[in-house]
């Protein structure tokens, strides 16, 4: 990169007072700091100097750091000026740099300059994209962890393993006479089980990075009038949606985002499921179930003084498995007798009234709660939905080639699954030759007359 | 001086050269095949056997597309296997040892009989080049011959070096020449040269052999074929190999030749490959393993000497005879030849068109070990490319070559011209990425119908080839018309089949992918037969129910690659002009100049960054010349 074109940006976020950071990095960094700062700081040693403009006039002083090719942010020379901020003295900076041609960045090509020059891998690029514009606390931590390559670290974890299985797997396709045919031993199959546990908790761990990045799809359902428009408006604080005591007021899917501490949680009010002649409602109960299936939680909503509905019933056993449902005893306002006790288990029951707004503050936590919701933001990866969709496929592959291994013995479609399970993941960390396996088979075993 | 015209000139008459002649002569161009010594004409340097994994796939493709390597192992092989049976058919391959003077006879006999081709015994020493194309050839004594296009095949000869012990001498391989003269004239041109070593074993006096000390290995009954338009009548008698093992004591003398051994003590610069390593090799890297396999190979049936395969080594003649003494069954072994290790000129493949043409000296091909490659059927695979090739040129068509989904000769292709090589390459099944398609049981569907158009199939292979694909056709398409009800088996016929009851009626077709059916039992059911007679029809309409699935997926792996991959690079490409590239990127692509983005993704360094840079910058430039939209 070194007939590029140098950059500069504000790295801290306008209007926050304190210090203000401008960052240049390109070839012109030296040129920045000879003019503004007077000379060249010795490489990544901060320095304490007055910054100057092209016609001598001090703008700011404060810190100067420089980082030298390669071994910088962005693999290019980078220089740091860390000064007291404030909009105008920014402003200054920047127009300062202009003169001796260094352009402003545009967003995000700090990251792209870095990824270019192998500083990054596509994962921890993203990570920083996913900083920038992290809408909570907890997300923003859950980035970093990528960002410090936790989400790579584990995933290149995992393809090590994996390339380790198909090297066995391999040597004992292409070298039959060699005594090492892996394939009749039980270790595979040991190997094999544990890159799933791996690569399972990876995905539990970057599902959540992803729902508290994108937010989760909350979907609220139930019978018409069992209150779910009252409670998408008691969430979002607004009158979205129209709330009747006529039956079936709700024909089409509404959407509100919110959010509780920070966490963005995309809350989806349907139309009542029943059975239904009119055409306009019927299409509405079809586009509840397309929500349905896409939700990653279900809020079920029932009227509190009456015992479950067989609707309710036939909904919940034609939900998605894996959908995590909670049940919802609405209209505890009109319940004559006591507020039983919410239950906390793997199906939560809560109660609430969606028109007083009691215990609604309940329902908030659990929510919280139920996205693993730690103001830590600890364990939890942020992994970009093509992430994910990279671990699933991979996943999927993995369940594959044990079925191979136990069921058929094949031994090339053993090989052909692993095969796949890895460029899946490769998405993720970068690709691996064949020629690297092979590698690896003859460094771990004599092969070969 | 004689100033003869030919359009395509072999130098060179190995296993590279003879496919290379064989192929150019066929398409009908006048082809003239130069080579230091008649007699040595198919000669197997080393190992008398062809095929085994991945090579045996090589070599049905070189028959598929009408060469020779097939039909002289069938005429030659002495004792056939088929290697990893048991596994799936993708990865199962043929393995023949051959009788090393019936191999050579066959080989020569094809030359001789070959219309377009003529041979002539003189080695060559220089090229005529004009005008920066090489367009002839200067032998030994002075004669020149012209040509449209020169292919280049000299193996191990060029500056060989062969080594036993600290004594070596030149050599191009034992008992024969090296091209001394050649090698300094081809480093004088702009191709970039470097050094690789390879070695053999000592052969042993079948009589001084104690065999009943050792296991038998027969070979695979009934006997498998090679070519397919072969016939096991073909075949001479079988033999028996035999299989024993070194140990410690083997081990301890070696160490103890260590001193003198020419790799350890880097007398020798050149790089050997992992995956053949000499029996010293072994010994250093895998110090915990106490024995290694050795299989017994005859050398030919009229001939008493045996090929120890696994003991290569270039370890003192005193120190060879310590360490075969020391194995069981060759306690008094007399050794007829010594090992020993070959050091030799090769030519950096990433200078090479997809065709095998230089890139800096057109009209000049180069096929086999000076490639960088080792092995016969690596070599004539390459032959027969570089022989179409320069026909091809010599008619002033446009070159062919295979991609890797194709064949494995693309796959061999493409891994020299974008990853080089820095050790002699060897096929391995693992190399092609689309194993399930590439298999030795279809490369006749895969190659024959492309062979024909290039001109190198006769009309007798033709109308076979036409007949087995109709009978493969016609049996899919009645499996796939004929339905099995429950009510037409008992239900314990249907469990003891299935394993469970039909639930409704099925295709025969659908019933056949499943693992537990097979064709012969399915077809003998009441209503489903009767079957194919022909058992390759057979086998290749089970064979595509089983992987059906598997190779629907490879199919879309490879359309959804190809509008990427075969984004196409035009040849005066300025890399320069890429924004963003790393000098070190550029200037490997500005080197191996690949002709697609595919390629270029290959080549090691470059970056996924590096090719997302170069696809959006090839976008851009072809938004208005459309380029990347009419490859798609
Ligand atoms: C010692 C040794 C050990 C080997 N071990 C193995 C092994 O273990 N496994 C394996 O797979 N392969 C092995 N090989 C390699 C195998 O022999 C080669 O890969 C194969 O023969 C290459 O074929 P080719 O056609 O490229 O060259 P070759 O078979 O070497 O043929 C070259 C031909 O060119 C001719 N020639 C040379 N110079 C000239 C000239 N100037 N003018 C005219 N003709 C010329 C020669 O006479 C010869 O006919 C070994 C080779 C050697 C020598
Ligand atoms: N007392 C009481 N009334 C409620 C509560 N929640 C909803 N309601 C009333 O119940 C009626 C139906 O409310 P909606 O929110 O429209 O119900 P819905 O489930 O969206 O109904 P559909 O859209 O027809 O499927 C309205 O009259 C609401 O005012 C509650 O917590 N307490
Ligand atoms: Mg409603």
């Amino acid at each position: 990169m070194n007939d590029a074109d140098t950059i500069a940006a504000v790295a801290t976020p306008p209007g926050r007072g304190g210090v203000g950071i401008v960052r240049i990095s390109g070839p012109k960094a030296v040129e920045a700091a000879r003019r503004i700062v007077g000379v060249v700081p010795p490489a990544r040693t901060a320095i304490y100097r007055r910054f100057h403009d092209r016609a001598g006039h001090e703008i700011d002083d404060g810190i100067a750091l420089y980082f030298p090719s390669p071994n910088s942010f962005t693999g290019e020379d980078v220089l740091e000026l860390q000064g007291h901020g404030g909009p105008v003295v920014l402003d200054m900076l920047m127009a300062a740099l202009g003169e001796i041609g260094i352009r402003p960045a545009r967003p995000g090509e700090f990251s792209e300059r870095a990824f270019l020059n192998d500083k990054l891998d596509l994962a921890q690029a993203e990570a920083v994209a996913d900083l920038i514009d992290s809408a909570s606390e907890a997300a923003a931590r859950a980035a970093l962890n990528s960002l410090h390559g936790e989400f790579s670290h584990r995933v290149t974890a995992m393809v090590d393993a994996l390339i380790e299985l198909r090297m066995y797997v391999e040597a004992a396709i292409d070298f039959p006479e060699e005594e090492v045919d892996f394939l009749a031993d039980s270790g595979i199959a040991t190997r094999l089980h544990d890159i799933e546990q791996k690569l399972q908790q990876t995905l539990a761990s970057a599902r959540q990075g992803t729902l508290l990045r994108d937010g989760m799809n909350l979907v609220i359902a139930g019978r018409p009038n069992a209150g779910k428009s009252s409670l998408l408006n008691a969430l979002a604080g607004t009158d979205a949606a129209i709330v009747t005591d006529v039956p079936g007021t709700t024909r089409d899917v509404l959407r509100e985002r919110i959010e509780i501490d920070g966490l963005p949680i995309h809350v989806i009010d349907t139309a009542g499921i029943r059975d239904s002649d009119d055409v306009v409602e019927q299409e509405g109960i079809r586009r509840t179930w397309r929500e349905v299936e896409r939700a990653d939680r279900l809020l079920l909503v029932m009227d509190a003084r009456e015992p479950m509905h067989v609707e309710d019933q036939q909904l919940l056993a034609r939900i998605p498995p894996r959908l995590p449902v909670t049940l919802l005893h609405n209209k505890i306002d009109l319940l004559e007798r006591d507020i039983p006790d919410d239950v906390d288990a793997e199906r939560a029951e809560l109660w609430i009234s969606a028109r007083t707004g009691a215990r609604l503050d309940r329902l908030r936590e659990h929510l919280k709660n139920a996205v693993g919701y730690q103001p830590t933001g600890q364990g939890t990866f942020s992994a970009r939905r093509r992430h994910l969709d990279a671990l699933f496929r991979a996943e999927r592959h993995l369940l594959d080639a044990r079925e191979r291994l136990e069921k058929s013995r094949a031994g090339e479609l053993v090989a052909e699954e692993l095969r796949l399970a890895q460029n899946a993941l490769a998405e993720i960390t970068g690709a691996f030759s064949s020629d690297d396996l092979l590698g690896r088979i003859f460094s771990s075993f004599c092969i070969g007359k | 001086m004689s100033n003869e015209q030919y359009d395509v000139i072999v130098i060179g008459g190995g296993h590279a050269g003879t496919e290379a002649a064989l192929a150019a002569a066929r398409m009908g161009v006048s082809t003239l095949l130069l080579t230091q010594n008649v007699e040595t004409l198919g000669q197997m340097s080393c190992n008398p056997a062809i095929g085994g994994i991945g090579k045996g796939h090589l070599v049905k493709e070189i028959d598929a597309m009408g060469g020779l390597m097939a039909h002289a192992a069938d005429l030659a092989g002495i004792h056939f296997r088929i290697l990893n049976s048991r596994k799936g058919p993708a990865v199962r391959a043929t393995r023949a040892q051959a009788d090393r003077q019936l191999y050579k006879r066959a080989v020569r006999a094809a030359i001789e009989n070959q219309p377009n081709l003529r041979v002539f015994q003189q080695a060559a020493d220089d090229l005529i080049v004009e005008q920066g194309q090489v367009v002839g050839v200067v032998t030994q004594m002075g004669l020149a011959f012209r040509a449209r296009a020169v292919v280049l095949t000299v193996g191990t000869f060029l500056g060989g070096r062969i080594h036993i012990g600290l004594n070596n001498y030149q050599g191009g391989r034992a008992g024969d020449p090296p091209s001394n003269a050649l090698a300094a004239r081809l480093r004088e041109l702009a191709l970039k040269v470097d050094r690789l070593k390879t070695g053999t074993p000592p052969r042993i006096d079948k009589r001084s052999v104690d065999f009943s000390r050792m296991q038998e290995q027969p070979g695979d009954e009934p006997v498998p074929v090679f070519s397919f338009m072969g016939d096991a009548a073909e075949h001479p008698p079988q033999t028996l190999c035999h299989i024993t093992r070194t140990n410690e004591r083997t081990h301890d003398h070696i160490r103890a030749g260590m001193d003198r051994s020419p790799m350890y003590t880097g007398v020798i610069e050149g790089v050997g490959p992992r995956y053949c390593p000499s029996i010293e090799d072994k010994i250093v890297r895998f110090a915990d393993k106490d024995s290694h396999q050795i299989f017994v190979e005859p050398e030919g049936l009229d001939s008493n000497e045996l090929y120890p395969n696994g003991i290569s080594t270039s370890l003192p003649y005193d120190v060879q005879v310590n360490v075969v003494r020391s194995i069981e069954g060759f306690e008094n072994a007399h050794i007829t030849r010594p090992g020993y290790a070959i050091e030799y000129d090769f030519f950096d493949p990433r200078d090479l068109k997809p065709s095998l043409e230089s890139q800096h000296l057109p009209g000049l091909f180069f096929a086999g070990q000076i490639n960088g490659t080792t092995g016969y059927e690596e070599a004539a695979a390459q032959g027969m490319l570089a022989g179409i090739n320069a026909a091809r040129r010599a008619g002033d068509q446009e070159s062919w070559s295979p991609g890797r989904e194709l064949a494995y000769l693309g796959v061999l292709v493409d891994d020299l011209r974008t990853q080089g090589t820095n050790e002699p390459y060897r096929m391995f099944t693992s190399r092609a990425e689309h194993r399930l398609l590439l298999r030795e049981d279809n490369a006749d569907l895969r190659l024959t119908p492309i062979a024909r158009e290039l001109g190198l199939i006769d009309d007798l292979r033709w109308a076979r080839f036409e007949r087995k694909r109709e009978a493969i056709e016609r049996e899919k398409q009645r499996l796939s018309d004929h339905w099995l009800r429950p009510g037409d088996l008992s239900e314990a016929r249907q469990t003891q089949l299935f394993g469970g009851p039909l639930i409704r009626e099925q295709r025969l077709a659908e019933l056949l992918r499943r693992p537990e059916v097979d064709y012969a039992s399915l077809t003998g059911l009441p209503g489903c037969g009767p079957g194919v007679e022909d058992a390759q029809v057979a086998q290749q309409v089970e064979i595509d129910a089983k992987y059906a699935g598997y190779i629907d997926r490879q199919r879309d792996e490879i359309d959804r690659h190809r509008r990427q991959q075969e984004a196409s690079i035009p040849d005066d490409f300025d890399y320069a002009t890429v924004r963003g590239l790393s000098t070190e990127v550029r200037e490997k692509l500005q080197r191996t100049r690949p002709a697609t983005v595919g390629q270029a993704s290959r080549v090691p360094g470059v970056t996924p960054a590096a090719v997302s840079l170069l696809l959006v910058h090839l976008k851009r430039q072809g938004a208005g010349a459309g380029s990347l939209r009419h490859q798609a």
